[in-house]
């Protein structure tokens, strides 16, 4: 066989393989996007069809929005606070499971892994019921050490802070998992070299298992992050954005707009509006942290 | 100064008891739930709650009887099975092509990681209008379709780094024993790659299987997914607590048992390309 068959020979192969993924990627991502940016340019009711052509007023108007603009400011805290806290928690966690001499370590890990697994919806039904200002066992027990029956979802001031409650039951396992996995992954040579010179548990954390862990922390980060701006299920389940707008998140407001009020162009440029967000914070983030691992 | 003995002691009885904590907080939710799935009506409202009583199957009856649960169990297990399924069979051999020949280079992983990035609700508008141009609405073939989407680019990027573990020189042995590239793939690797395909296969369907907001919109009576109906149990007039307690447990316990039978899968899948073995 000559070369030059053999590389058209590769060529043809390699090509034939991504045929099928890339064409079914092209047709059920790019079509329905291109279309709803298209649509995002007019102005679209529902029930009276495409209508006309408006640039980008729709972008325009979505920031004069108050509803658009609490929305924004609801996912920001939203994702920061969840964010930082499954961080926390699961760093903590996952230390102490790493311990050397733990015993039950594999049923503690079996089972602090258990959430993430629920379904978003299973999870908002299940604390929904559990907060349940009358009939919720949770106020129940808090009454019995004397604390005030709490209105939880319903009350203003703690529903986004029970929102973020919910998220934080249900995804500090999986950035657990995350951190597990990259712990067990390092090399134990640093580590014993630390104990050699007398290094402190805190020095150890700080200068040898933080900096390594690093690129794992990245990712983890990275992957909470946007699943945590994309935030609809928990809302429409806990809350459905109540009360008022206190916990409507922008994933959620788009529906409303779409689906409620039947404004298909504003919440087509809002969805993207919303995508545009997440690709900057992902590069910030990605910035950010790749500079402190250098 | 307290003896090192001592400070052992107590550091290792803090260390348990948070972690006792943590894991408590984990299970009594879910006990809690299963507990009053199988509470009279009667007792499942009652706060104070009655902790022993008589379990009973009525819940679990109802939700078969007075609302079609096993139709949407079926519609949720049909859809998660053929969406994955699909997505193995598109996904693996681009996987393959990524990986020994790096095919699309840079682009695969920008691609990957972006289509991560789409929030749900920016395709399912595009393709809720679209979708009843051709009838596709309330169909389980259109929402396995969708599903599509969030699937092939997660199974791509857990079986490139299962290919990765699977030295070249097998590939070519095969070739040199007669196969073609392409038989050398479906004979060879593929056999020796089934537990990434199960890694992957299983992510996938646990995606599929929780999913909400594309069978929110897409579907209707018919073709309902479980968290579609399930949270449509919740409606205005109230709640019955012991069906959606039931309801629940239905929609929970496959992803338990697929997380008891597969956990080593999951795990692997889950951490793929975040971690390097």
């Amino acid at each position: 066989m000559t070369p030059k068959s053999r590389v058209n020979r590769i060529f043809q192969f390699k090509y034939n393989m991504m045929l099928p993924a890339l064409l079914v990627l092209s047709a059920v991502i790019l079509i329905p996007l291109g279309y709803s940016f298209y649509i995002s340019l007019h102005k679209y009711i529902l029930q009276f069809g495409l209508g006309k052509w408006v640039i980008l007023k729709n972008y325009e108007r979505a920031f004069q929005d108050t509803e658009f603009l609490i929305s924004m400011k609801n996912t920001f805290v939203l994702t920061f606070s969840v964010v930082s806290l499954e961080f926390l928690i699961a760093l903590g966690l996952a230390l102490l499971l790493s311990r050397e001499d733990l015993r039950f370590r594999y049923i503690y890990t079996v089972i602090l892994m258990i959430p993430i697994m629920i379904p978003p919806i299973a999870v908002g039904l299940i604390w929904r019921l559990l907060l349940h200002p009358d009939l919720g066992i949770v106020n129940y027990l808090l009454g019995l050490f004397g604390v005030p029956r709490l209105g939880w979802l319903g009350d203003p001031r703690l529903a986004m802070p029970a929102v973020i409650g919910v998220d934080v039951w249900h995804e500090t396992s999986l950035i657990l998992i995350i951190l597990l996995a990259g712990l067990s992954s390092l090399d134990r040579t640093p580590f014993e070299a630390a104990k050699v010179d007398g290094a402190s548990a805190i020095q150890t954390f700080f200068y040898i298992t933080l900096p390594m862990l690093s690129p794992i922390i990245l990712v983890a980060l990275l992957i909470r992050m946007i699943a945590a701006i994309k935030t609809y299920d928990l809302i429409y389940i806990l809350t459905r954005g109540g009360p008022g707008f206190r916990t409507e998140t922008m994933s959620y407001y788009v529906y409303k707009m779409a689906f409620r009020k039947m404004l298909m162009g504003d919440a087509a440029a809002m969805s993207f509006i919303l995508l545009l967000i997440i690709l900057l914070f992902s590069l910030i983030l990605i910035k950010v942290i790749g500079e402190r691992s250098r | 100064m307290v003896s090192y003995r001592t400070r052992r002691t107590i550091s290792t009885i803090a260390v348990h008891g948070i972690l006792i904590t943590a894991c408590l907080g984990v299970l009594f939710p879910l006990i809690w739930i299963l507990r009053t799935s199988f509470a009279h009506r009667v007792i499942a409202y009652r706060i104070p709650p009655e902790w022993f009583f008589q379990p009973t199957w009525d819940n679990y009856v109802m939700i078969f009887k007075n609302h079609p649960f096993h139709l949407f169990f079926a519609n949720s297990l049909i859809v998660a099975l053929v969406s994955t399924l699909v997505c193995l069979i598109i996904g693996a051999p681009a996987a393959y092509s990524f990986s020994r020949f790096r095919t699309g280079g840079n682009a695969v992983r920008v691609s990957v990681l972006t289509t991560q990035m789409l929030p749900a609700i920016t395709l399912v508008i595009p393709f809720f209008l679209m979708f009843r141009w051709v009838g596709l609405h309330n169909t389980r073939t259109g929402l396995a379709l969708t599903y599509i989407t969030f699937n092939i680019p997660f199974i791509i990027w857990i079986l490139i780094g299962f290919f990765e573990g699977i030295p070249r020189e097998l590939d070519e042995s095969a070739m040199i024993d007669g196969c073609t590239r392409f038989s050398s793939f479906v004979r060879v690797i593929v056999p020796i790659s089934l537990p990434g395909m199960l890694s992957a296969g299983v992510f996938s369907f646990v995606l599929c299987w929780n999913e909400f907001l594309f069978a929110l919109i897409l579907t209707g009576k018919k073709s309902k997914t479980l968290p579609v109906a399930v949270s449509a149990l919740i409606t205005q007039q109230g709640t019955e607590i012991g069906a959606v307690c039931a309801a629940t447990m239905l929609i929970i316990v496959p992803m338990i048992l697929l997380y008891f039978g597969f956990r080593r899968f999951l795990i692997k899948g889950m951490v793929a390309g975040a971690v390097k073995e």
